[in-house]
């Protein structure tokens, strides 16, 4: 076990549940370090859902509630509502946070509540052999899509974008460096931030869509196919070639939700102690 | 650049994906014949002396089971 | 005689008002007709005590956001119908596993699907008890009045701290909507009841380890316990467990409740107790039943009254001392026989038919007609 691994562990819940290679464990790692570097651990409240990447958080030893199918955002919404001063991180998976969580990831962008949600994308549903999600590239022949997925893609970061996120980024597990920046940089931004991390899959997506199931060769195709764009308008051109735009996209400072719910309750208050209503 | 006095393979938890050996730019590693805990062929650290402490593998790992330990100097360099 | 103030609300308002002096802090909810008062006046009422009203986008992030909070360190309720309750039955079970307490009210309506929004009706009885998934227990509770709607809301507050888990009222557009009386005690005049929290250190305290009575101690998130709190069947660590851990944490969500119901259990006995024609009846309907009895003293008929107050789980032995004595018991409920059958398992007597006063459609009972039925069923 590595010191960073010593220190913020959950040991008696170890070996990791993930497959070799697979890039989950990465982003635990890549997690951590920007954790111990920002000393930020006690302050973290972690929620995930149901799917291989809603284990991340269960191995760091933090406060983690890992709730249903979909609803990580939701849950991490009632946490963070209960103390503002929360860190909440919410670990999602491409299926879990644009199929089933898809209207909770619209709301909780519009609000842009102070939290982190980490989209792990790896354009399939891992845990449960292989289905086709809502990221996957049209024309793949997976486990429900025997003939070739019809359906075009979704992307979770413009759909983030577009609800009023004010943080978006996307990295992949074959860049531990640049994600441990967005990370920490996620971690201090006031209001609602959305990292979605291109993750390997050596057991689904590399053996079904990509054609090996080589730890090395589902690595190798995430720092082939991830491109730094950060400007959008070049975004078409880079997806065209079948390749993945990444980077850091967007940030903005805007209201964020708990600060305005204070703002509000004082509001109403010093109203009512005046004898008023608003 | 240092060097390295030992890198430790926690057997407990390899899977023996091999991506240290992958990522390694140093030509550290190479596959062995021993298996961890949870029966995978573990990584063999073939040629310490190659080793840069560049902390790539470590990094990498997916089940964070590498440690680079570097050779601690015994002069302090001006 | 206590003090307080007597107040005239609205059932939903009553509501409110009691969830209030528990220490309701979070309300996740949504809009949905009979229900929506209960939102309406919480998003008024909350951020003067410094709570949070969040309408969400729907009943199930409404619902989760409640166990979130409940997790989060604060007592956490959320209000529905029919459909609304439909939906949230995946996150009730999601309460009941992660041993979260908080308030769910059910202001039941004319279902099925959309059915009938501002029609009364008492269809979700075993929706209640049985909606969600996999094997559970839980406790839900049936106001008939909106003084019972203020009461049982202060009971469902101490009840789901007590034991750590979801506890439902079933309300029905009636008792939601009908605007009387309800007295209000003074705070110090009401008890409230806190969940119980780990003192040890950390390394000293397994997370899902009960105490004697079947529950275990719960730590707010960020006071230094890293909880592990997952949705699947777990072992007293919390990581996933194995077959026979998660059996035994099952029987223990079960056991917890349903060995202590002497402390929550409750049926009421209105008009003559040994009478030998006895209804039955739960929430709204109640009302009607009493003024039947009412009704029928003035003729020369003895009538009583049974009412049960907590329906799940089923109160079996205060039911049977309640209808002990009665040869002809009538079940009287908006629906198309559920307390009917509980009663028929209940009362396993061959000579004596448990029969079904049903009224569905929306339209509430009259007690004339509980006499009608008596006299045209005889």
């Amino acid at each position: 076990m590595n010191p960073l691994g010593e220190k913020y562990l959950r040991k008696d819940f170890l070996p990791f549940l993930f497959c070799p290679g697979c890039g989950d464990g990465m982003i635990v790692q890549a997690f951590l370090q920007a954790v111990d570097d920002l000393g930020c651990v006690d302050d973290l409240a972690l929620t995930a859902g149901i799917g291989c990447s809603a284990w991340i958080g269960v191995y760091m030893h933090v406060d983690i509630l890992k709730v249903l199918h979909g609803r990580a955002i939701p849950a991490a919404i009632g946490i963070k509502a209960t103390n503002p001063s929360r860190k909440v991180v919410t670990f999602t998976g491409d299926g879990d946070c644009l199929a089933i969580g898809g209207n909770h990831l619209l709301h909780a962008a519009r609000r842009n509540i102070d939290m982190t949600v980490v989209m792990v994308n790896n354009q399939i549903y891992a845990m449960t052999g292989g289905q086709v999600a809502p990221s996957t590239v049209v024309g793949s022949k997976t486990q429900t899509t025997p003939y070739g997925n019809i359906e075009k893609q979704l992307d979770g970061c413009k759909v983030a974008i577009a609800a009023g996120a004010t943080m978006v980024s996307r990295w992949s597990t074959a860049q531990p460096k640049q994600l441990t920046r967005a990370f920490k940089k996620a971690l201090n931004h006031k209001g609602f931030s959305f990292i979605e991390i291109m993750s390997q899959c050596p057991v689904q997506t590399g053996r079904y869509l990509l054609g090996s199931s080589s730890p090395q060769f589902n690595f190798q195709w995430l720092k082939d196919h991830c491109v730094k764009e950060e400007d959008p308008s070049k975004w078409a051109e880079i997806e065209a070639q079948g390749k993945i735009p990444v980077g850091d996209f967007l940030q903005i400072e805007q209201p964020e939700f708990m600060e305005e719910v204070a703002r509000m309750n004082q509001r109403v208050k010093e109203a009512q102690a005046k004898g008023g209503d608003r | 650049m240092k060097d390295a006095e030992k890198i430790e393979i926690d057997r407990r938890y390899c899977k023996g994906c091999m991506l240290c050996k992958y990522i390694c730019p140093s030509d550290v590693f190479e596959p062995g014949q021993t298996r961890s805990d949870l029966d995978y062929l573990m990584p063999r650290v073939a040629n310490l002396e190659n080793c840069r402490v560049c902390g790539l593998c470590e990094m990498h790992c997916p089940d964070m089971c590498m440690t680079v330990i570097a050779k601690k100097k015994r002069k302090e360099k001006k | 005689m206590k003090k307080g103030r007597i107040k005239v609300m609205l059932g939903n308002e009553a509501c409110v008002e009691a969830a209030l002096l528990a220490g309701c802090r979070f309300y996740g909810g949504y809009p949905i007709t009979p229900a929506t008062e209960i939102l309406e006046i919480m998003s008024r009422r909350l951020p003067l005590v410094d709570g949070l009203c969040l309408q969400m986008e729907d009943e199930i992030a409404a619902m989760v956001a409640v166990v979130g909070a409940s997790w989060g360190g604060t007592k956490a309720m959320t209000a529905t119908s029919g459909p609304g309750f439909c939906l949230m039955q995946e996150a009730i079970g999601l309460a009941v596993a992660v041993e979260a307490p908080c308030v769910i009210v059910n202001v039941q309506r004319g279902g099925p699907a959309s059915g009938q929004s501002t029609s009364t009706a008492q269809g979700d009885f075993y929706q209640a008890r049985y909606g969600s998934n996999g094997d559970y227990s839980l406790i839900v509770l049936c106001p008939s009045t909106a003084q019972e709607m203020f009461d049982h809301t202060i009971k469902a507050f101490n009840i789901s701290e007590r034991f750590r888990i979801p506890v439902i009222i079933l309300s029905d557009e009636v008792v939601g909507h009908i605007r009387e009386k309800v007295f209000i005690p003074d705070a110090d005049q009401l008890t409230f009841v806190e969940r119980k929290k780990p003192t040890v250190p950390m390394e000293d305290f397994v997370i899902f380890k009960p105490e004697e009575n079947g529950v275990p101690l719960m730590p707010t998130f960020n006071t230094g316990y890293k909880s592990p709190v997952i949705s699947q069947a777990k072992s007293q660590s919390g990581n996933r467990g194995n077959a026979k851990e998660a059996a035994e944490n099952i029987h223990r969500l079960v056991s917890k409740i349903e060995d202590h119901m002497d402390e929550f259990a409750e049926v009421q006995v209105y008009g003559d107790e040994k009478a030998e024609t006895a209804f039955v009846t739960f929430g709204s309907v109640c009302r009607a039943a009493r003024s039947a009895v009412d009704m029928g003293r003035d003729k020369g008929l003895a009538l009583r009254s049974v009412e049960v107050k907590t329906v799940w789980p089923f109160p079996d032995d205060l039911v049977r001392r309640a209808l002990a004595g009665a040869k002809r018991i009538v079940v009287a409920e908006m629906n198309l026989g559920m307390l009917q059958r509980e009663i028929e398992r209940v009362i396993r007597q061959p000579e004596i038919k448990i029969e079904l006063f049903s009224k569905i459609g929306g339209i509430y009972p009259q007690p004339q007609e509980f006499l009608r039925f008596l006299e045209e069923k005889r």
